[in-house]
């Protein structure tokens, strides 16, 4: 009786590390579920990623919960604009994926020629593919309508260029 | 031809004065009023002169009729739109606006969560007739999906040549911004701007292909901007036509056929407003140096319709 229990337990154990690390594995390749970036799949790996990333390099203007800075459609006494919000409540989701990257990798100006903003380049900084997951993080949150809005804006420009 | 100027004239000015200033009892001079034409609109075929008052013509600029625009006091923008025949909204001097559904007749006043100061320029939506935007002077761009009744902040004023700002002049135009919308363009007291319709940056008007060249080094497109520093009292997009812009300066009233990229001058003298027929993008109507002209050819030639 002990001997069998034993097995018993030693078979559950196995089956418990199994299904542990096929969970683990699905968490690190999963695709997030029709989440793309520049037409790859986005994983869940990439989103967790991006998470760390937004919060390290992005949280402090545009916010913990990406909320963006008070009153941020009123212009600073610099003359700038603050940081909008990443979430739905934004503009983030009219710009296309390369729009988005543009303006992270190279700052405003690489899409608005001579745009003066507080957001800084973070070619150097991040990259590429640090880049990425924090966009594909930010895209990871907005609801359905604006995902599929921005979705289309992102096909129109892949398909103008 | 004289004969019936000089009627037209005194129609107009007894319809002024009869009606836009009874509290005025000095004569009504020609001089005054110049200054007072503020804005221009087509409501359909009709055409509307705002100032002190409003007048309407319902025949091409040949007699007019002063509306009341309820106890609204100074216009200083008019705005309609081709789907809502009869709609006019009115910006005023004292704070909010005054939308009219029978082409102005009957008003009714609402700021609607608008700060109370003067609202400078409207315009409505190209491609959603019951969207308006308009400017409150010394604060920005409002927006309302309801045609006027109900109002919100959307975006401040725009940065140039080192300060704040105010739109005086506002259009919807309907080329893709690329970013899922429209454009809006806004005149100022330095000159031209823009702003995509989900309120992301204001920024210069910018030929087609223009990051093109800068990524690839090749030569600019052409441009040929408004002339600097130069306010712009009014801007208007050919319904028909969205890429035909007119524009009203002290240097006289001016046209762009390419969305802004390009403009070239049409007429001389002082405009302070111009307007552009909702079917016909070579129909406008000016107000030039007091007068009123009027084209049918997108502004090669000229004729009077009324001296105000």
């Amino acid at each position: 009786m002990k001997r069998k229990a034993t097995v018993l337990f030693g078979a559950a154990v196995a089956g418990l590390v199994a299904i542990a690390a096929l969970a683990q594995q699905q968490g690190s390749e999963a695709r997030a579920e029709g989440l793309t970036f520049l037409g790859e799949p986005v994983t869940a790996d990439e989103i967790a990623l991006g998470q760390e990333l937004y919060a390290a390099n992005c949280a402090s203007c545009h916010g913990a919960n990406l909320e963006g800075q008070p009153d941020w459609k009123r212009r600073l006494d610099t003359g700038r604009m603050p940081a909008p919000p990443h979430d739905e409540s934004g503009h983030t989701w009219h710009h296309s994926d390369q729009d988005l990257f543009t303006i992270t990798k190279l700052g405003v100006g690489g899409v608005v020629p001579g745009y003066e903003s507080d957001m800084p380049a973070f070619e150097g900084v991040l990259t590429d593919e640090e880049i990425r997951a924090v966009l594909a993080y930010i895209k990871s949150t907005w609801p359905a309508r604006q995902r599929a809005f921005q979705a289309e804006i992102t096909a129109n420009d892949e398909g103008g260029t | 031809m004289r004969r019936s100027h000089h009627s037209r004239r005194a129609f107009l000015q007894a319809s002024l004065a009869g009606v836009g200033f009874l509290a005025m009892p000095q004569p009504l001079r020609a001089v005054g009023l110049r200054k007072n034409v503020t804005a221009l609109a087509f409501d359909g075929d009709a055409l509307l002169v705002a100032g002190e008052t409003l007048l309407r013509s319902n025949d091409g600029g040949a007699s007019w009729a002063s509306e009341p625009a309820s106890d609204a006091g100074q216009i200083l923008a008019l705005a309609t739109h081709p789907d809502r025949p009869g709609r006019v909204i009115a910006g005023l001097a004292r704070g909010g606006v005054a939308v009219s559904d029978d082409g102005g007749r009957n008003w009714e006043r609402v700021s609607g969560g608008l700060p109370d100061k003067a609202v400078i320029a409207i315009a409505v939506a190209a491609v959603r007739p019951d969207m308006v935007y308009a400017t409150v002077r010394g604060d920005g761009l409002w927006q309302s999906e309801d045609a006027g009744r109900s109002w919100r902040f959307v975006m401040d004023r725009p940065w140039l040549a080192d300060a704040e700002r105010d739109p005086m002049a506002l259009a919807s135009v309907d080329l893709a911004t690329g970013m899922g919308g429209i454009w809006i363009y806004a005149g100022t007291e330095v000159g031209l701007t823009r702003v995509p319709d989900c309120f992301c940056r204001w920024q210069d008007v910018q030929p087609g292909g223009a990051m093109d060249a800068l990524a690839s080094g090749a030569a600019p497109p052409s441009e040929a901007p408004l002339p600097t520093g130069e306010p712009i009292h009014a801007l208007a997009s050919a319904p028909s036509a969205p890429e035909t812009l007119y524009a009203a300066l002290p240097s006289g009233v001016w046209t762009s056929r390419d969305g802004g990229v390009v403009w070239s001058h049409l007429a001389d003298g002082f405009a302070s407003a111009v307007a552009v027929h909702p079917a016909n993008p070579d129909h406008i109507i000016a107000a030039l140096d007091g007068g009123l002209k009027q084209s049918r050819d997108g502004g090669i030639t000229w004729s009077a319709l009324a001296t105000i």
